[in-house]
């Protein structure tokens, strides 16, 4: 068991380097630079010595290895440079921003849940029910929903019309949990919509599967009502594979918070991301893709060694 | 059945935009500006006064094309790479799979934003940015498949007589392989459309006075308390042709390999 979960976060590493060598050539291959923009900014003429001596100072005048590996080092210390635009640290600017995304996210894996996991059930116990078809159906829409149209529906009736909640912006928990439940909600539901359409698969292939077993078919015969063979025999099986395949939803929350934090003008990273990216304050862009995908490959890297540790057949490979 | 129809009947609209349109898409009208749906304006006016349906049908042009094109464009690199990389095995594979896995370690959305931030904002090099996030998924797949066939007899048999690798994999292999890339493909034309509307919502997409749905829709929002059928009509428009294309890729994987459904879903 330990072995394998050496042998798989091992494996992540290459990719890491990978991704930040992906993110690095990226970056310098965005239109305009540190120094441009200092250039742009400066008041006076700037003389061609002068530029060579900012590039000097900045190391661009290094070979392009030699900046990986002090750009790759800073990294590693937790210094992701300064705002182009404010002139702070960007991880200062990043931390306080995690909270709404965390939240929104976390809510949205919660009602997604909710829904999938006993329509999944149900459609598996029953093929070809009234639910097996609303099942299916469901996830047709909801994979094909865009953000904006269930947000944009959302604040039309709930808030604009019925007045309900709150249309946009962020409350923080400490601050007034009633009021931060209630910016959370619709935010919440219209991430959780793409999350329910793929989780309602995993449910019902998942319940599928454990419902061929001999067990369960013994439940039967004993003469135990399909509610009590679903709910109590199969489910402890079957949500085992649910609840690790939610962890690598972790880039559907991620990508889906992009549209969903514009529309309802929440703080998060998402919105920070495209801010950035419309701003051009790059050292922000740069830190938040390299922390998104850091972030992935490892909730990826945590379920495959949690399901390991759940279902020991799965590591022996 | 139900997908192949509606993705027919949308490009049919599209194609036929210029004879069903009732006005012009940038007739500008500045008596009607914003008014409700009505039987002079069957979808109701933009901020400027413009038809809405008519602009629809003038945007499912380009917001179709741009999906289209994404998808041909990521299989036309995809296809080949997964099909060199799965043949040759060995560091080459083992290369060009662990770059794929880094590329797909950033969420589509994210990555297609970074690139189209690094081209610049338009609807060309959105479709580009869409084309790349796609390459991967392509890539894999098609490798996938190679694995599982490459040393089956009759291609063992073409080898021994001969036959140049260029001509195994793309006359003995290829055909074999690629009807999972059609179903893919159907799929990923609603994924396409879905990430060409959400950068063109943020301001990354298509730039006036270019329209796609999804760049109707970012103009729509600030209105959405004073014209909701503004956001509406295009948001639906979107939602329509995505489901067209998962429904089609739906169906062609029925058609093309009843096997497939049931290992798909156990994934």
């Amino acid at each position: 068991m330990f072995a394998f979960a050496v042998r798989r976060t091992a494996a992540a590493i290459p990719v890491l380097v990978m991704v930040s060598l992906i993110v690095f050539f990226l970056m310098r291959l965005l239109p305009g630079d540190i120094i441009d923009l200092i250039v742009s900014q400066a008041q006076v003429d700037v003389s061609e010595e002068m530029i060579a001596e900012l590039r000097r100072q900045y190391g661009l005048d290094k070979p392009v290895y030699v900046q990986y590996y002090v750009w790759v080092r800073q990294i590693l210390a937790g210094d992701f440079g300064l705002s182009f635009r404010s002139h702070q640290p960007v991880i200062e600017i990043i931390l306080p921003r995690l909270m709404p995304t965390f939240q929104i996210g976390l809510a949205a894996l919660f009602f997604s849940s909710l829904v999938a996991i006993p329509l999944g059930a149900i459609s598996a116990a029953r093929p070809n029910s009234i639910w097996d078809r609303i099942g299916a159906f469901g996830t047709f829409i909801g994979a094909s929903m865009p953000y904006f149209l269930v947000g944009g529906l959302l604040i039309y009736f709930v808030s604009l019309q019925l007045g309900l909640l709150p249309p946009s912006g962020f409350v923080s928990p400490t601050d007034d949990l009633t009021d931060s439940i209630r910016h959370t909600i619709m935010p919440a539901i219209t991430l959780a919509l793409s999350l329910t359409a793929i989780l309602i698969r995993q449910a019902r292939a998942s319940f599928s599967d454990v419902l061929q077993h001999p067990y369960i078919r013994t439940a039967y015969a004993k003469g135990l009502s399909e509610t009590r063979v679903v709910v109590q025999h199969a489910m402890k099986n079957a949500l085992l594979p649910i609840v690790t395949i939610l962890g690598l939803q972790l880039g559907v929350i991620l990508s889906g918070a992009v549209v969903t934090e514009t529309v309802f003008a929440v703080p998060g990273i998402g919105r920070l991301l495209v801010d950035s990216i419309l701003g051009r304050d790059y050292p922000i862009v740069q830190a938040l893709v390299l922390l998104i995908a850091a972030a992935v490959v490892l909730a990826t890297l945590l379920v495959d060694i949690v399901y390991g540790v759940l279902d020991p057949r799965s590591s022996r490979m | 059945m139900a997908g192949a129809l509606i993705v027919g009947l949308l490009l049919l609209v599209a194609l036929l935009a210029p004879v069903l349109s009732p006005y012009p898409p940038d007739a500008i009208n500045y008596r009607h500006l914003l008014s409700p749906p009505s039987t002079e304006h069957l979808l109701g006016t933009d901020d400027l006064g413009r038809d809405i349906l008519s602009r629809l049908l003038y945007g499912a042009q380009l917001s179709l094309s741009a999906g289209i094109s994404a998808v041909i464009l990521s299989v036309l690199v995809g296809v080949p790479v997964g099909l060199v990389a799965g043949y040759a095995g060995g560091m080459t594979d083992e290369l060009v799979m662990r770059v794929f896995d880094s590329i797909i370690a950033l969420p589509p959305l994210v990555l297609a934003l970074t690139i189209s931030a690094v081209l610049g904002p338009g609807l060309v090099n959105a479709t580009i940015a869409i084309a790349i996030v796609a390459v991967p998924t392509y890539a894999r797949l098609i490798r996938g498949q190679v694995l599982s066939i490459k040393n089956n007899d009759y291609i063992l048999a073409a080898r021994s007589v001969g036959v140049s690798s260029r001509a195994v994999l793309f006359r003995h292999i290829l055909p074999n392989v690629i009807s999972p890339i059609i179903v893919q493909a159907a799929l990923g034309v609603g994924f396409a459309i879905i990430l060409e509307s959400s950068l063109s919502f943020i301001g990354l997409g298509a730039q006036p006075p270019t329209s796609t749905w999804g760049s109707m829709v970012q103009t729509s929002f600030q209105y959405l308390e004073l014209a909701p059928w503004f956001v509406i009509a295009p948001s639906v428009a979107i939602f329509v042709a995505v489901l067209g294309a998962n429904l089609l890729g739906e169906g062609l994987r029925n058609f093309l390999d009843p096997n497939q459904k049931k290992a798909a879903q156990k994934t």
